[in-house]
């Protein structure tokens, strides 16, 4: 049987446990726990899990990099090599709030899968939180729960 | 008095002041200022637009061009890094390098252009040398303002006032390299001696810079060359621009045209990154300073001024040199000296003194003023943005407790040579 007819909503593919993180958390706490969780990225929500950022092993590898690099990068080549470590030293204490990505798309656990699909292609995003009516996170979807409803709609499974 | 010329000045003040405070910025509220003047009728456009003095845009256009392109061909960090190893590691060699490095690059780029190629390889270098950067970024700030001083397309203001009085690149550097010279040289012993502590020599610091490689700085040895030709090129306008009578604009955007022309094929980026709200600042500032003209009010004060310093050329041009200084460490100096020629072209044509003093005491005031205080020239304020984010902020008074006595001294050395050049 195909399943063609079947509604496909975002709340039925998404995975409900998500990794988070407290914008007051620490950049070697964010660290830690994306280590533990063997992830690249994590959801950051305040105490009423509402959403205030996400956080992507692009942003604190970014923030690693001293802003000087950053302009002028043939010169990393000549830069001295304590300066990775002191610079991971130097920021562990700073805030998740000042290096996450605070602009966040995010999509609706009604939502069809549709909706979530245009917004992974069109900002070429690995994941994707979901939130409640009440703008609380309740799971995130990835290019894999995509194409496990693909494959459930061509039967592969 | 006549209602046009009260109009006039409360414009003019009133822009100066919101300036001053940086409550919006210069560029809005110097363009709105200038709109004023001519949505109510104190300059009609068509003097309002002859107001505004296209070689000096022109100019720095062509030059901001030229720049654009050819830092990233990786020749600026090449000479630095270069330096570095000529300076075998010494902490103190290489301050004294880097510091000289500055002042050449400053005297032919635009200061902020200067800066900001040399504070990132700075930090690297430090980094290796594993001393504080802090006195060399003191160092690329009092020298990036001296260094420009000594040449006409040294510093906006030079641009300015060689463009309206018909100096020549050669009468710059005739004129000013001397003085800018020997204070260049004794900023930097001083600034050697006052932080001689810290400059420790490490042996592991010195094979660390051995190891460098400069050659690795080049990223595009195609466009190095045809970078080098061009600045070749317009370096050779300028020293000859006196007899082939060529405006700066004229070379510097010939220039431009050369360079987009051998490397580029969408000029869009390159242009947008002329910083076109300087260029609008400009624009701004010469028609308020028309307005006024236009009034008499610029006629006026001159007069005031021969007053004051009942026409004697000496005391007029001491009072030119450090009332330029003392207002260019507070406030923009290019908004301070469009205001000042016009002005001084009127303190010549009431009494017929020979203006030329005056036009280097206003050059050496407005540019190296600057740097007596963090807020006082652009490049400060960049050089102690980049260390604040590294963590080695730039305190305002910690500033100011080297900068001013260094001001002082480059100010006591321009006005002896000032006097003993030109009015003894």
């Amino acid at each position: 049987m195909i399943a063609q007819n079947k509604e496909h909503l975002i709340n039925k593919y998404m995975q409900t446990k998500v990794n988070t993180l407290s914008p007051d958390d620490t950049f070697a706490e964010a660290i830690k726990k994306m280590l533990e969780a063997k992830t690249n990225g994590m959801v950051v929500v305040n105490k009423d899990f509402k959403i205030e950022g996400i956080l992507s092993s692009w942003d604190l590898i970014q923030y690693l990099v001293p802003d000087y690099l950053e302009e002028d990068k043939h010169l990393a080549s000549f830069e001295s090599a304590d300066v990775f470590a002191k610079r991971a030293l130097e920021i562990k204490d700073e805030p998740v709030s000042k290096f996450m990505t605070k602009s966040v798309h995010t999509c609706n656990s009604s939502d069809s899968l549709m909706e979530a699909a245009i917004i992974l292609s069109e900002f070429k995003i690995r994941q994707l939180p979901v939130v409640d009516e009440n703008n609380k996170l309740v799971g995130y979807i990835n290019r894999t729960d995509i194409k496990r409803a693909i494959g459930d709609v061509l039967n592969l499974q | 008095m006549d209602k046009l010329f009260i109009l006039a000045i409360i414009i003019f003040l009133a822009t100066y002041v919101i300036i001053i405070t940086e409550k919006y910025h210069r560029t809005i509220i110097a363009m709105f200022g200038a709109s004023l003047m001519v949505l109510l009728g104190i300059v009609n456009q068509e003097r309002a637009i002859e107001g505004v003095d296209f070689n000096t845009l022109g100019l720095l256009i062509g030059m901001m061009v030229i720049v654009s392109i050819a830092k990233d061909s990786g020749m600026f960090q090449y000479v630095a890094i270069k330096a570095a190893k000529f300076g075998q590691g010494d902490p103190k060699k290489i301050f004294i390098l880097l510091a000289g490095i500055v002042a050449v690059f400053s005297a032919l780029l635009d200061n902020v252009t200067t800066v900001l190629l040399m504070v990132p390889v700075t930090l690297v270098v430090t980094n290796n040398l594993k001393v504080r950067p802090k006195p060399f970024l003191i160092a690329t700030i009092l020298l990036s303002n001296i260094g420009g001083a000594s040449t006409l397309i040294g510093d906006p203001p030079n641009i300015m006032i060689g463009s309206a009085v018909g100096l020549s690149f050669n009468d710059f550097i005739v004129n000013l390299f001397p003085v800018t010279f020997i204070i260049g040289v004794a900023t930097v012993a001083i600034l050697a001696f006052i932080y001689r502590k810290e400059f420790v020599f490490n042996q592991d610091a010195k094979d660390a810079i051995m190891k460098f490689k400069p050659n690795e700085a080049i990223t595009n040895k195609k466009l190095l060359w045809k970078s080098l030709l061009v600045l070749g090129i317009v370096l050779l306008g300028f020293f000859t621009h006196g007899s082939t009578h060529l405006e700066g604009a004229t070379i510097a955007l010939f220039g431009a045209a050369l360079l987009l022309l051998m490397t580029v094929h969408e000029p869009e980026h390159n242009l947008r990154e002329v910083e076109w709200t300087t260029i609008f600042f400009f624009v701004g500032l010469f028609i308020l300073v028309t307005g006024l003209e236009e009034v008499g009010a610029l006629h006026m004060m001159a007069g005031k001024i021969i007053e004051m310093t009942q026409g004697n050329v000496v005391s007029t041009t001491m009072v030119v040199l450090w009332f330029s200084a003392i207002f260019s460490a507070i406030v923009d100096n290019i908004p301070f000296v469009a205001t000042m020629i016009p002005l001084i072209k009127d303190i010549g044509s009431i009494t017929g003194m020979d203006l030329t003093p005056l036009w280097w005491a206003l050059a050496l005031g407005a540019d190296i003023g600057g740097n007596a205080t963090i807020v006082g020239a652009s490049a400060n304020v960049v050089v102690s943005g980049i260390a604040g984010r590294e963590g080695h902020k730039i305190g305002f008074v910690e500033y100011l407790k080297i900068a001013v006595p260094m001001t002082t001294i480059a100010m006591v050395i321009c006005t002896g040579y000032i006097y003993v050049r030109y009015l003894m």
